[in-house]
């Protein structure tokens, strides 16, 4: 797929040449893309300018996990103590971000806004983002980290203090969008700081690049040990991913697999030849099965079986029949609901005994799901089901140690919204912070996350991966 | 090992070459001529005659595409007898002592009772390779009965020209492309290592190479190399005894422009030859030869070149301690391969470093401050060279004799190596 303003970006005597002209063109920012497998050293020599407010309690984790991934932490107006053992530890000693040349950039900036605790607290955002947004490289990271402002134990105005974070980072995310910087929020539970480095890590590297504006949350929800394993984590480990033969399901086998995962690449039998292709590349299995027929799930089962169980499942396949209500008839209707929603629930509760400890289950939500869309009552209902599917999931898998959650692609370059009209899709693509649609492998890069050890911390929630889309944000 | 059966491997001496700077006095001695050098000179000192070595293990660096194992070219041209086996080790700046602690463990499962091992590398003699391009487009020509399309296809091939030109031979790590110095010079940012502390411990290393050569304290571990010129060498050529941080402190930055290493922090390339003469205790007794020290561990470690290409010392020096059953507190004396100054001073300040213990070795505490008057007590690589292979062995040799002579107990060698590998051992005395 080509995007027209996005190449033309590329281009700088083009940038200039619209940019002398005066046309209300909004060049997109070609976007840094990490490939293939995790990398030790994820953060490799970047620069990292950190921040803090008040007593600054998700700093120790910050030091560790930026040095342990090869990060060049810059503090700003921060004590520096809990960064010289890392430093020490990795070769990466914090420096002053004040002894930055001037002009230089930063990858990223990170604010531990997790000791915010009143109105008046909030000066420190601006204190610390003014000087340093504009400095802040193509395609780099803003990281917000935070608490949980449902907390109770939170003082009223600490918990508006900590709500006034999802605000704040999604305006930055819209503001600093156009030069493909992402802005995203992290929310720790107390308690679960242990867990929250691996997500720090994932959101601050180049393979979150598509997701912008977005609030996680780390809890200890899921039961487990948090793993420091980044290098190939699936290893011996099995996935299952439905819908695997084109698009979306084929970029995330291709992760799973890059990762060291086992995948079942799951595909109607009609896509049986590209499926079988797939998993061959992939040294895999094909599995040819009709979610739309309850009685494929056997099939799934025997398949899944045959491999002494499953570490990972990812519900990928889905199908749209775009009506609007007045005129969709209840075929329509059923179609959608069986594959999105049913052939789910069903194929979960079947591999549930052969679901193993520390497990992870990932569903294909929507920003449909989330916003709505003309057309798509149907398939909007059955996505923004998931999103309750797996809240509710991860609360009766947590003891397992399995965590499920969803993700929510925005626009995303496939053969689908190759088709839709022109216009629907130009607005789809630029009616979002980043300004340009997603790629496959973008949300193949989010599922590999939460399947991975990584995701343990992340359970119950739904995670867009819509550039920042404006649609139901 | 046990100690009773008389199997444990014993150092019973060593000899070397002097350590003679690339293309100067050793340039027309290929790295086997300067193996048998250094082999005929430790045989001789431990008396011993062409048929009394029952094998060779020889560690180098650059190896002869001819004849890559060296160590069977030496025991040829020493003229051992033909049924002392040998082979030939490769494991970059950590060889030689790779060969020995080979040779030690042969002795040690009681496949050998004297083995002859050691390493050599002559950087004067590195073959400049064509490129892989041009090897391939010649191969029909090479390798078949050419016809004239053959030649015209060949000629196609060969164009550009620039892609003809024979490369320079570098230390670059195959796998990041990096030149050791620049991987030394991020490790001296990243450790934060300053000019002034680099040149000072170069310094330091000059000045003990020279008092230890003014002392004829390498006396018995050198031997004279008369070179095929009828030059006769008797010296190390590269130490800088009257060096001072003043001329150290004029160097300009060789690896990077804002640098902090420069020619006289760094190690030079190097031509040489060192050889060890290993038996086992037994037979040492048998023959009426003291042992000088035998080997308590060793331990191998690897690291991701793209992270800290020259820190596996810090990692495989506390496994070989822990391997012995010691502490850093236990070692009289600190033998640590002299690379790069940056590189020393990192792996020291590793060692010393309780969060570095606790995030990459798992410990609690630190591995310990190493005392300066334990740590190369007569210099090291940067003042008399680093011909690759031969380190290793130059190391076992002047700790070995440095424990006969001092009466003290145990010695732990460090020796960082491209690939990010790290090497240690712990050799203790023989009474």
């Amino acid at each position: 797929m080509t995007d027209l303003l996005v190449d033309l970006g590329r281009n700088a005597t083009a940038r200039r040449l619209i940019g002398a002209l005066g046309l209300p063109l909004p060049l997109p920012t070609a976007l840094r893309r990490g490939r293939g497998p995790m990398p030790a050293l994820c953060l490799a020599d970047q620069s990292v300018v950190v921040g803090a407010a008040g007593a600054g309690g998700l700093v120790p984790m910050l030091a560790e996990t930026l040095a342990a991934a090869g990060a060049r932490p810059l503090l700003a107006g921060w004590s520096m103590d809990a960064f010289v053992g890392p430093g020490e530890a990795y070769g990466r000693p914090p420096r002053a971000a004040e002894s930055l040349a001037e002009g230089q950039r930063v990858d990223a900036l990170v604010f531990d806004a997790s000791g915010l605790d009143g109105s008046d607290a909030l000066a420190a955002l601006h204190g610390f983002f003014q000087p340093w947004v504009g400095r802040v490289a193509r395609s780099g990271r803003v990281l917000l980290l935070g608490r949980p402002a449902d907390d109770p134990a939170l003082t009223s105005g600490a918990a508006a203090a900590q709500s006034s974070l999802d605000g704040f980072v999604k305006s930055l995310a819209k503001e600093l969008g156009r030069h493909g910087v992402t802005a995203n929020l992290l929310r720790v539970e107390p308690g679960a700081e242990g867990r929250a480095g691996a997500v720090v890590r994932w959101l601050l590297t180049n393979r979150s690049a598509f997701v912008s504006g977005q609030a996680l949350r780390v809890s200890l929800a899921a039961a487990g040990e948090a793993s420091a394993a980044v290098v190939r984590p699936l290893e011996k480990r099995v996935a299952l991913v439905t819908g695997a033969a084109q698009g979306i399901g084929a970029a995330t086998a291709r992760a799973l697999a890059a990762e060291g995962a086992h995948v079942l690449c799951l595909d109607r039998p009609q896509e049986e030849a590209a499926a079988t292709a797939l998993a061959r590349e992939l040294g895999g299995t094909a599995v040819a099965a009709d979610l739309s027929d309850p009685a494929s799930i056997a099939a799934v089962v025997a398949a899944v079986a045959a491999l002494g169980g499953v570490d990972v499942v990812v519900h990928n396949a889905g199908v749209t029949r775009d009506r609007t209500m007045a005129r969709m008839k209840r075929e329509h209707w059923d179609a959608v609901l069986a594959v999105n929603l049913r052939a789910v629930l069903a194929l979960d509760a079947a591999l549930d005994p052969l679901l193993r400890e520390g497990g992870r289950v990932v569903c294909l939500s929507s920003i449909a799901g989330i916003a709505g869309n003309v057309g798509q009552t149907a398939y909007a209902a059955s996505k923004a089901a998931l999103i309750g599917w797996v809240r509710a999931r991860a609360r009766e898998l947590g003891a397992r140690g399995v965590a499920v959650n969803a993700v929510a692609p925005g626009f995303i370059e496939t053969r689908m919204t190759a088709a839709v009209p022109v216009a629907i899709r130009e607005a789809g693509r630029r009616l979002s912070a980043l300004g340009q649609g997603g790629l496959p492998e973008d949300v193949a890069a989010t599922i590999t996350f939460l399947a991975g050890p990584a995701g343990l911390g992340v359970t119950g929630q739904t995670l867009r991966v819509c550039g920042g889309a404006f649609l139901g944000a | 090992m046990n100690k009773q059966d008389g199997r444990r491997a014993v150092v019973v001496t060593g000899a070397r070459t002097p350590f003679v700077k690339a293309f100067g006095d050793f340039t027309t001695m290929d790295t086997i001529a300067l193996g048998v050098a250094a082999s005929r000179g430790a045989l001789a000192r431990a008396g011993l005659g062409v048929r009394d070595v029952d094998a060779v293990v020889w560690g180098g660096v650059i190896l002869p595409s001819g004849s890559p194992n060296v160590g069977r070219e030496i025991a040829l041209d020493l003229g051992l007898d033909p049924r002392a086996e040998a082979m030939t080790v490769t494991r970059a700046c950590a060889s030689g002592l790779q060969a020995i602690t080979l040779a030690a463990a042969a002795i040690e499962r009681g496949e050998a009772d004297v083995v002859l091992c050691g390493g050599s590398d002559s950087t004067s003699n590195a073959e400049i390779k064509l490129p892989q391009k041009v090897v391939h487009a010649l191969a029909p020509l090479a390798l078949g009965k050419p016809t004239t399309a053959d030649y015209l296809g060949v000629l196609s091939q060969l164009w550009p020209i620039t892609d003809l030109l024979p490369r320079q031979p570098k230390i670059a790590e195959r796998s990041t492309g990096e030149v050791m110095g620049q991987a030394a010079e991020r490790m001296a940012t990243r450790n934060e290592i300053s000019r002034a502390a680099q040149d000072a411990f170069a310094l330091r290393s000059h000045q003990r190479a020279a008092a230890a050569i003014a002392s004829g304290r390498f006396d018995d571990e050198l031997v004279e190399v008369t070179t095929p010129e009828g030059k006769v060498v008797r010296v190390d050529g590269l130490v800088r005894g009257d060096t001072t941080l003043e001329k150290l402190g004029r160097l300009r930055a060789a690896f990077a422009k804002e640098g902090t290493l420069t020619a006289g922090n760094s190690s030079a390339l190097t031509d040489g030859g060192a050889a060890v003469v290993l038996m086992s205790e037994a037979k040492a007794r048998a023959l009426g030869l003291r042992p000088k020290a035998a080997f308590r561990s060793w331990a191998y470690v690897g690291v991701d070149p793209a992270d800290q290409l020259l820190m596996g010392p810090a990692l495989a020096m506390p496994l070989a301690l822990e391997r012995a059953g010691l502490s850093l507190a236990d070692i009289d004396l600190v033998d640590l391969h002299e690379a790069f100054a940056a590189q020393v001073l990192s792996v020291l300040k590793m060692l010393a470093s309780d969060a570095f213990a606790q995030a990459r070795l798992g410990r609690a505490a630190a591995v310990g401050a190493v005392a300066d008057e334990r740590l190369n007590v007569h210099g090291g690589s940067l003042a008399l060279g680093h011909p690759f292979g031969a380190t290793g062995a130059r190391m076992v040799t002047t700790m070995a004799n440095e424990l006969a002579r001092s009466g003290k107990k145990t010695a732990l060698l460090g020796i960082c190596a491209a690939g990010g590998l790290g090497a240690a051992a712990v050799l203790e005395a023989v009474d």
